[in-house]
């Protein structure tokens, strides 16, 4: 007993310094990852205590992201071990919910939001346990994000019940800060450039909420690239180069310059530019009206000169690169001459991911062809040879996969294929961004040359010191152009200067004024389904007066229901950005197997039923889980269901059970059966709509990524979408048989189709995430009253197919017309 | 070991490799255990691939457009240019010529519908080609009504069935435009166009590419071609019915990504097409000497298709997956990435 208190307090003495302030939460060692032959982290150990702020820094491709990643259990490290509070665990039990679980959020640089859904629902996703599947269930998110939301940030008037979809950049930065804040439990939280989006005030409201809650023992690490921030906020400074520890400790030891030398570069890496050339050239852009209107005169670019554009990000300067490369007609923009552009997103904007190096800097010469020239390997490598000597990219890595090559690298890439094109104007869209220094300095040493050598540069850039590369600099605020510079007055004080002093709110107003009309216009596409639906009704009760009775309505509106339920399958299914081509095959499998097993052996039939759902959903999970695209998989599937069909019954034939006939053959007095069954479906849908499960499915249907890293399990979600789908098909291949009593492979094949036009009719996004149940099942009966309809005009049946496509097309087409711009892409 | 590795490189870069194998296995598999089987009886399957291939070819360009391009209006193409051939030609030689015009203007048509809907007015394509298809059904049944017999020019007849010294010549025909594919991928700026539009649309706009000119391209190459197949097509079976295009969705999808040809886009491989055409159609023919019922041909082939994508869903995960170290990947992969670790 004794002894054992003695080693106690040993070990207490030795761990006092450690403990006595900070306990550790979580610390990673020796984590290492490799990616084929690259290690992305190399030996990396990192401890976080409670109460630290800990600055991680190093350029883009130093490891931070691998880092992080591994740190939320979004990947596994190939060598290395993770502990908590002194236990070490293993990488096979350890993901994103098992990090939930440890206390650890992450707030990402590119956002996990989605932005269909409500502030509070956003806050639901990340807390989900609290939820029940009642009504009224929301209150307490709505509660909670009004809370969360004024901690952080006092006064920022976000409406927690809007979409994240109509929130500013900076307000949607806001509300995952928050929500990541929120979270019960939560020990440490990783902000990933947290303040690239926001203000100088937010700014400094998030770094006083940091502070105030690391002092009651919360830990954060905070990932920036403004140096300045990382210097005043953290308490601990890590830096990261190559995938490994160049240089931990404390913040007093540091400064930024040191820092910029621990990651690999000298302070001031930019070199001025030589000899200007500026005014001797002719111009080759010319921009007036509304962009240049604050400084009162058109600006124009001359041959030879190296432009800026600079600004607090997203003030106009992208859209400005944008309009060079493809002037609009009679727009404030006009140019002589070609333009090519190099694009700093390497991964979504630059680069082509099947193809080598040597492809990817041969395509700039090819756009500019014709289309049947041919292409020849040899003249693409001595072109590209060329350009490649110029950037100091080695030629002996022509033949490696792009996607091989480090992001410096990428980038010489796509400016080899600038080069190669050979145009007289060059756009550079943030082309450092990402890049290691020794890069960055080959590439302001270009830029120079290019620019000597006859060419323009119109040059958007993140990083204010570059723009000291620059012979004038033009400074953006809410989408226009506030100040030029130029030569000597070019420095960072003057752009940060003029680009706070000039914040003008014109982008509201702006939108506000458009949006009337367009409101107007898209809110009467939406109504389409239902006007048409009444329209449709209107023309046959004024031909055919019985028709309003309940038994006309029944007739006519008894068949719309198979497709109706069909129709709930789909939705589901496109809420999740899929389309289900096999569903109308699955109804009718179902319709057979009712009929003939169901009906000759109850408890068999009843078993190859739920077997049918099983499988339906099994697909959908298997979708999911192997990534492969719906359309072809369920295309697929409907042959076997159309093959097992047959095999069951060559014929059509068969009987509907007593009882199920007995279902859907009741009748009131005061109402057709048909609407009230019509009705009952859309209310299901209505409810599992706006149930969580509901709220989940679409989230998935926005943002998969945002859900996976809640914590969600996109497959198991997957199944149960298609569970939810196929209970639905397989209640209208039940009401199929019921309605016809008998049964026939071939009744569902036609609602497929059918169904896919009244989902998108009824206003769902094919992109996934936006469900309208409602306007769903109106454009289901609408079209399937078609037929009736023709038939009433006197126009011959066969016009019915031709009548659904072209209706199709036309609402797709208004619904193009009116849409927000950017919603399609 | 190492020749091992050297065949899953050269094969990741050669995808057909694994349908040339099928057909391969196949072959043996029926001449061991069947003695019916023979080089004629290859001839008759080749000639039926034939047909497949030439809707496949198609169906691969509009592929290879990426973002889950798909041509849905081929099946209604082909039974429309069926129909119109027996309403132009009538059975007679001497109208060949404006049969074969009036074939290729539906094509054109039809592709310029499809892509004015896909590329102007920005409707995913197979709600575009699906709507198309509605429209064309029409048209179908119209014409269904309005033919005068089920004559077939002879000389059309002949093209469809004939044979040079044992080959067929709609043989000769697909596999001389599967080399012409070949040759226009590899070899031509469209090709390389088409390839860098399916990988990155945004990169290739920014490259000065001009997308939607050839999405566009793609989509009426697809209907010009299918719109030929229903033309020789007729002419095989001696007529039209309605329907017959049927099969030829779901196997033209099939051919396409059994071949090799990547269903999110960006790569195509002709040959691949070609020789997935005639594994398919030998699955079918095998089913047929076994004595399936045709319900169990559709679940062979449904069970077929939805195996190969498995496995080649699992090819495209890896390489993206290996993808990843080059900073800041886009989200969807990230998804991919972060998908794939429980397994």
């Amino acid at each position: 007993m004794s002894h054992l208190a003695v080693a106690d307090q040993k070990s207490a003495v030795a761990m006092a310094p450690a403990m006595s302030l900070r306990q550790e939460i979580v610390a990673l060692s020796q984590i290492t990852k490799s990616f084929g032959p690259t290690l992305a982290n190399a030996e990396i150990d990192l401890a976080v205590s409670a109460g630290e702020i800990i600055g991680l820094v190093g350029g883009n491709g130093a490891g931070k992201s691998t880092l992080m990643r591994i740190l939320c259990g979004a990947m596994w490290p190939t060598l290395g071990s993770i502990s908590f509070a002194g236990q070490t665990i293993g990488f096979v039990t350890y993901d994103t919910a098992e990090a939930q679980r440890r206390g650890i959020r992450m707030v990402h640089q590119e956002l996990s939001l989605c932005t269909n859904l409500s502030v509070a629902e956003n806050f639901f996703l990340e807390t989900p346990a609290d939820a029940a599947s009642r009504p009224g269930w929301r209150r307490l998110y709505r509660t909670r994000a009004r809370s969360a939301l004024d901690a952080v940030f006092p006064g920022n008037g976000i409406d927690v019940d809007a979409d994240v979809g109509h929130l500013s950049i900076a307000e949607r930065q806001m509300v995952e800060i928050a929500r990541a804040a929120a979270t019960p439990g939560v020990r440490l939280i990783v902000l990933d450039e947290p303040t690239s989006s926001l203000d100088l005030d937010r700014s400094k409201q998030l770094r006083a909420f940091i502070r105030e809650r690391a002092k009651a023992g919360l830990a954060f690490i905070f990932i920036s690239h403004k140096l300045k921030e990382i210097i005043d906020i953290a308490t601990q400074v890590v830096v990261l180069r190559n995938g490994r520890t160049s240089w931990r400790g404390d913040v007093a030891d540091t400064s930024i310059d040191r820092l910029v030398q621990l990651m690999g570069g000298d302070a001031n890496p930019v070199h001025q530019h030589g000899a200007a050339v500026a005014g001797a050239g002719d111009a080759v852009v010319r921009l007036s009206g509304a962009l240049t209107s604050e400084l009162g005169r058109d600006v124009e670019i001359a041959r030879g000169e190296i432009v800026g554009l600079a600004g607090l990000e997203g003030s106009g300067q992208k859209d400005l690169l944008h309009a060079i490369f493809k002037p609009g007609k009679d727009g404030p923009v006009t140019r002589t001459g070609e333009a090519g552009f190099i694009a700093g997103d390497r991964q979504k904007e630059g680069v082509f991911p099947l193809w080598s190096v040597l492809g990817n800097i041969s395509i700039g010469s090819l756009a500019r062809r014709p289309s049947l020239g041919l292409v020849s390997d040899r003249l693409n490598r001595t072109a590209a040879g060329d350009a490649a000597g110029r950037l100091r990219l080695d030629e002996s890595r022509f033949g490696s996969n792009i996607l091989e090559l480090s992001g410096g690298n990428q980038q010489k890439a796509l400016v080899a294929r600038a080069l190669v094109a050979d145009t007289p104007i060059i756009l550079l869209d943030d082309p450092t961004r990402g890049v290691d220094i020794a890069t960055k300095q080959d590439f302001y040493r270009l830029c120079n040359d290019i620019a000597r050598s006859g060419r323009t540069l119109v040059w958007h850039t993140t990083e204010d010191a570059e723009l000291l590369a620059c012979d004038r600099v033009l400074v953006f605020a809410g989408g226009r152009i506030v100040k030029e510079l130029s030569g000597e007055a070019i420095t960072e004080a003057a752009v940060v200067g003029a680009s706070f002093v000039h914040q003008v709110d014109k982008r509201a107003d702006t939108t506000h004024r458009t949006a009337g009309a367009a409101g107007l216009a898209r809110r009467l596409v939406n109504a389409a389904p239902f006007i048409g639906l009444a329209a449709v009704l209107a023309v046959m009760i004024t031909a055919n007066p019985a028709v309003a009775s309940i038994f006309g309505l029944d007739l006519l509106l008894m068949p719309a229901l198979s497709l109706v339920m069909v129709t709930a399958a789909q939705m589901f299914i496109v809420g999740g950005s899929e389309i289900d081509l096999g569903v109308g095959a699955f109804a009718g499998l179902v319709s057979v197997l009712s009929a003939t097993l169901l009906y000759d052996q109850p408890w068999l039939g009843a078993l190859a039923l739920l077997a049918a759902v099983a499988v339906y959903a099994g697909l959908g999970g298997l979708i999911q889980a192997r990534k492969i695209p719906a359309i072809v998989v369920t295309l697929g599937a409907s042959f076997i269901w159309v093959g097992l069909g047959y095999a069951l019954q060559p014929t059509p034939g068969g009987a509907s059970p007593e009882w199920l006939t007995a279902l859907f053959g009741w009748s009131l007095d005061f109402l057709p059966t048909s609407i009230i069954l019509i009705a009952a479906v859309a209310l299901v849908v209505l409810t599992i709509d706006r149930l969580p499960l509901g709220v989940v499915l679409r989230g998935f249907g926005n943002n998969p990524t945002a859900m996976i890293r809640s914590g969600w399990s996109p497959t198991r979600y997957a199944l149960m979408r298609y569970l939810i789908a196929g209970l639905f098909a397989a209640a209208a291949g039940l009401s199929l048989t019921a309605i016809n009593t008998a049964s026939d492979i071939n009744s569902g094949s036609s609602f497929t189709l059918l169904s896919v036009a009244a989902v998108v009719m009824g206003g769902c996004s094919l992109l996934g995430g936006v469900v309208s149940p409602v306007g769903a099942i109106a454009g289901a009966v609408t079209l399937s009253l078609i037929g009736a309809l023709l038939g009433t005009l006197n126009v011959s049946s066969d016009y019915n197919a031709a009548t659904q496509g072209l209706i199709l097309i036309a609402l797709l087409t208004l619904r193009g017309l009116t849409a927000d711009r950017g919603s399609e892409q | 070991m190492n020749t091992l590795s050297a065949f899953t490189m050269w094969a990741q870069k050669n995808r057909w490799i694994w349908a040339a194998i099928g057909v391969l296995l196949l072959w043996l598999v029926l001449s061991v255990v069947t003695n019916r089987f023979s080089l004629s009886s290859l001839s008759g399957i080749i000639l039926s691939a034939s047909f497949l291939t030439v809707v496949g070819i198609g169906q691969m360009f509009v592929v290879t457009t990426g973002r889950g391009n798909i041509d849905l209006s081929v099946a209604s193409v082909i039974t429309l240019s069926a129909f119109v051939a027996l309403l132009t030609i009538k059975g007679q030689d001497a109208n060949l010529a404006i049969g074969v015009v009036a074939a290729v203007l539906l094509g054109l048509a039809v592709g310029l519908l499809n892509s004015l809907l896909v590329v102007g007015l920005g409707i995913p394509a197979i709600i575009a080609t699906l709507a198309t298809g509605y429209v064309l059904a029409t048209a179908t049944l119209l014409s269904n009504k309005a033919i005068p017999g089920f004559a077939v020019s002879p000389a059309l007849k002949d093209l469809a069935t004939g044979r040079i010294s044992g080959v067929p010549i709609m043989a000769i025909i697909a596999i001389s435009g599967v080399a012409a594919t070949s040759f226009v991928l590899r070899y031509t700026v469209f090709g390389q166009l088409l390839s860098a539009v399916g990988q990155n649309r945004a990169a290739a706009r920014l490259a000065a590419i001009n997308n939607g000119r050839v999405i566009a391209a793609a989509f009426i190459i697809s209907s010009v071609l299918a719109s030929l197949d229903g033309l020789l097509l007729g002419a095989y079976i001696g007529g039209a019915f309605l329907e017959m295009g049927q099969p030829y969705l779901l196997q033209s999808i099939a051919a396409v990504v059994l071949g090799g040809t990547l269903i999110f886009g960006g790569s195509a491989t002709a040959l691949g097409t070609l020789l997935a055409s005639i594994l398919l159609i030998l699955i079918v023919t095998t089913m047929q000497i076994i004595g399936l019922p045709p319900g169990a041909q559709d679940i062979v082939q449904g069970i077929v298709v939805i195996f190969v994508l498995a496995l080649a869903g699992r090819q495209a995960l890896t390489r993206r997956t290996t993808a990843e170290p080059a900073d800041g990947a886009t989200p969807k992969t990230q998804a991919k990435a972060a998908a794939s670790l429980p397994e």
